[in-house]
């Protein structure tokens, strides 16, 4: 199953002394079980676009099609929309209202319209594919939790619908170091279990780099670059214009070349930069 | 007066005002049946929810297009029905009593007297009364018994 | 969607109404107000549309704002029209089956009909030539006087402002509280009263939860600076009255003047 997005206009306001163009002509496409990272500046349209993506916004102008079917259209019923695609907001522990974690993760899927059964069932592997012992905090209410533990129960209230795409607006803000290496390794085995598309909104370069397959990058409600990540970042200058990061990694490694060393180009994780340091200052070990 | 009392007063206020505006058509309408009427049973909780019921209907009112005298009349309403709520504080079940009273009387004679409603008088005060009943029992009633759970946050 | 909402019907402009004291101009709704119950027939509505109209003309709001701002009302408008035309008793004009429309119904319809338009353009122009932050100063200062019988102006005062300052803040959170409900499948548009009241929760308590999280951290913020309450505080612009705002209660005086030789004399 692809997403196919053209021509996506969307103006705030329309037509009021304020209005704002949020989306300007976006069209991509992303392939089935891709790992997309979504880049750009605040304002750029990030959260407007992927709020367009499972309906919540509908356009101006523009076409979106997930699988075959086209959901900027009248016809088509909002719930199909959000049984598909699973949206996770920033700082999602701030939805949290059950009194046990159990019942909140179920709203998603009573909502659903799924039988008792069904909806337990998923709970409870929803809770253990976000790392949390379901027996340990099943019954306890969420709000007794620690605040990387109420974002996972949030996550999983998601995950619960089972969609065939999640949506992810900066999983990890306001984490601590180690939450964060958490948070994002359970993205990455949520993806390669469920082998589903996913698409992180981020403003860490490093994430980005570690985990997806493409990269969108939007400025001012345009689509400014997408390619690989490795394309995308070796355009350092292009980036710098924008306001936008290099991964640590690249950077670093930007800087060394800058300044004699014989870098190669296109690194992005430390572990890369690791290998190629080893290379370059100890050539005879064998990296 | 204390600090915490002021701010809690004034986001109770904030959030009445809020749920009036969201839920805009459904609250001026000829019905006004307002969600936030629900809200009334906040004085169950914490005595700031007096002056802030009655500063939110304040500033639900100046947005609302109905003008000052809707302002004063349904404010104060809101105010004495607020600490009459807190007064019928030991038995929950009465607490959203005094909002359908307070509201459908004051309202009903503010309609009957300034706006020139030609209906009976008591027509009038049974249909605000109804309305209320409905914002205050159907929605708040229930509301009271859930946030009965997480009491704690309003210390 | 939420964004679409402009809080309040300030419509910013610096015109002489606008500038006016905002203790001129509460003072002087009131008063207008209370002139238009004394009026007894039309000719009193006449004064009471010039005086009015010229104040929209000074404070150059466009009147089609104003009269678009009439919309939501519209409906009791027309509702109050009707229901004093076909249910006054008096002399028949015409008659249907049980529609009677009396002379006696008639002119209670227009009469009250545009009582109520006069009651709230007037009162649309206070809110919309003020910044609500002004009128909370305002009525802080009117109110100052009654702290001698008990009223907490200055809290009350400060309620308000807090209010005002975290409603858009309340908004965006209901606006982000509510997206994330819905991207969970949450439905708070469809079904009947009681299905959607249920829907209300899952709304709610985070709203509650945020806000009075919120409420504590402004809590902190506020002692930290130490605030202590209403004594001896000063303001950073204080308000003063200009020559403006006495023409303007003289203009207010004469208004009220015509009109109740109006109502002597015809």
């Amino acid at each position: 199953m692809s997403i196919q997005v053209r021509d996506l206009t969307h103006i705030y306001s329309e037509g009021l002394p304020y209005e704002s163009v949020a989306l300007k002509d976006v069209s991509f496409s992303i392939e089935d079980g891709e790992f997309v990272g979504v880049i750009g500046h605040t304002g750029s349209g990030k959260s407007t676009m992927i709020q367009h993506l499972n309906g919540l916004l509908k356009p101006r102008s523009g076409s979106i099609t997930i699988g075959d079917v086209d959901i900027t259209k009248g016809n088509v019923l909002m719930r199909d929309i959000r049984r598909r695609i699973g949206l996770v907001f920033q700082y999602p522990e701030y939805q949290l209202f059950e009194e046990t974690v159990h019942r909140d993760v179920a709203f998603g899927p009573t909502n659903l319209g799924l039988t008792k059964e069904e909806v337990d069932q998923r709970v409870i592997e929803a809770i253990n594919l976000v790392g949390l012992d379901y027996d340990e905090i099943g019954e306890r209410s969420p709000f007794e939790l620690s605040g990387g533990q109420k974002r996972r129960v949030a996550i999983a209230g998601v995950i619960a619908m089972k969609p065939e795409v999640l949506i992810l607006d900066e999983p990890t803000a306001g984490l601590d170091p180690k939450a964060h290496k958490d948070v994002l390794e359970m993205i990455k085995k949520i993806h390669e279990t469920q082998k589903n598309i996913t698409i992180l909104v981020s403003h860490n370069m490093n994430d980005i780099a570690k985990l997806v397959d493409k990269v969108l990058v939007m400025e001012k409600g345009r689509i400014a670059m997408e390619g690989t990540p490795r394309q995308v970042f070796s355009q350092a200058q292009k980036l710098k214009k924008m306001g936008l990061a290099l991964p640590q990694a690249s950077d670093m490694m930007n800087k060394l070349r800058n300044r004699g060393f014989d870098i190669k180009e296109g690194i992005l994780t430390n572990d890369e930069a690791f290998v190629e340091l080893v290379r370059i200052l100890k050539p005879d070990i064998k990296g | 007066m204390k600090t915490k009392f002021l701010i809690q007063a004034g986001i109770i206020a904030a959030i009445y005002a809020v749920l009036t505006i969201i839920l805009a058509p459904f609250s001026y309408g000829p019905m006004q049946i307002r969600v936030s009427e629900a809200l009334t049973i906040l004085p169950y909780f914490t005595p700031a929810a007096i002056p802030g019921l009655f500063i939110g209907c304040l500033v639900s009112n100046y947005i609302s297009p109905y003008g000052v005298i809707d302002m004063i009349c349904g404010s104060g309403a809101t105010l004495i029905a607020a600490a009459g709520s807190y007064m019928l504080r030991s038995k929950p079940v009465l607490v959203p009593l005094p909002p359908v009273v307070a509201n459908a009387v004051i309202i009903g004679l503010m309609l009957h007297y300034a706006y020139g409603v030609p209906m009976n008088l008591f027509l009038i005060m049974a249909w605000i009364g109804l309305g209320e009943l409905i914002a205050c029992y159907v929605i708040g009633y229930p509301l009271l018994r859930y946030l009965k759970k997480y009491k704690r946050i309003f210390e | 969607m939420i964004r679409d909402i402009t809080l309040g019907q300030y419509y910013p402009g610096d015109s002489w109404v606008h500038k006016l004291d905002p203790r001129t101009k509460i003072i002087g709704t009131f008063v207008y107000l209370i002139a238009l119950f004394l009026v007894k027939d039309f000719w009193g509505f006449l004064i009471a549309v010039t005086g009015i109209l010229m104040v929209v003309a000074i404070s150059r709001v466009p009147l089609s704002f104003i009269l678009k701002g009439l919309k939501p009302v519209f409906i009791i408008i027309l509702f109050t029209f009707f229901i004093n035309m076909f249910m006054t008793k008096g002399e028949v004009l015409i008659g249907w089956k049980f529609l009677v429309i009396t002379k006696e119904g008639l002119y209670n319809a227009f009469f009250m009909g545009i009582r109520l338009v006069l009651l709230i353009i007037g009162s649309s122009i206070l809110t919309l030539a003020t910044k609500p932050i002004k009128l909370t100063d305002g009525i802080e200062s009117l109110l100052g006087p009654l702290k001698k019988i008990g009223v907490p102006a200055h809290e009350l005062a400060m309620m308000m402002t807090i209010a005002l300052r975290f409603i858009p803040t309340l908004l965006e959170e209901t606006d982000k509280i509510m997206k994330a409900q819905m991207a969970r499948g949450a439905d708070f548009e469809s079904g009947n009263i009681f299905k959607r009241a249920k829907s209300l929760i899952p709304l709610l308590i985070p709203l509650f939860i945020s806000a009075f999280r919120i409420a504590q951290d402004l809590a902190m913020a506020m002692e930290a600076r130490c605030y202590s309450g209403g004594e001896n505080r000063t303001r950073m612009t204080a308000m003063t009255y200009e020559k403006r705002d006495i023409l303007a209660t003289l203009g207010l005086i004469a208004f009220v003047a015509t009109i109740l030789l109006e109502r002597i004399l015809i």
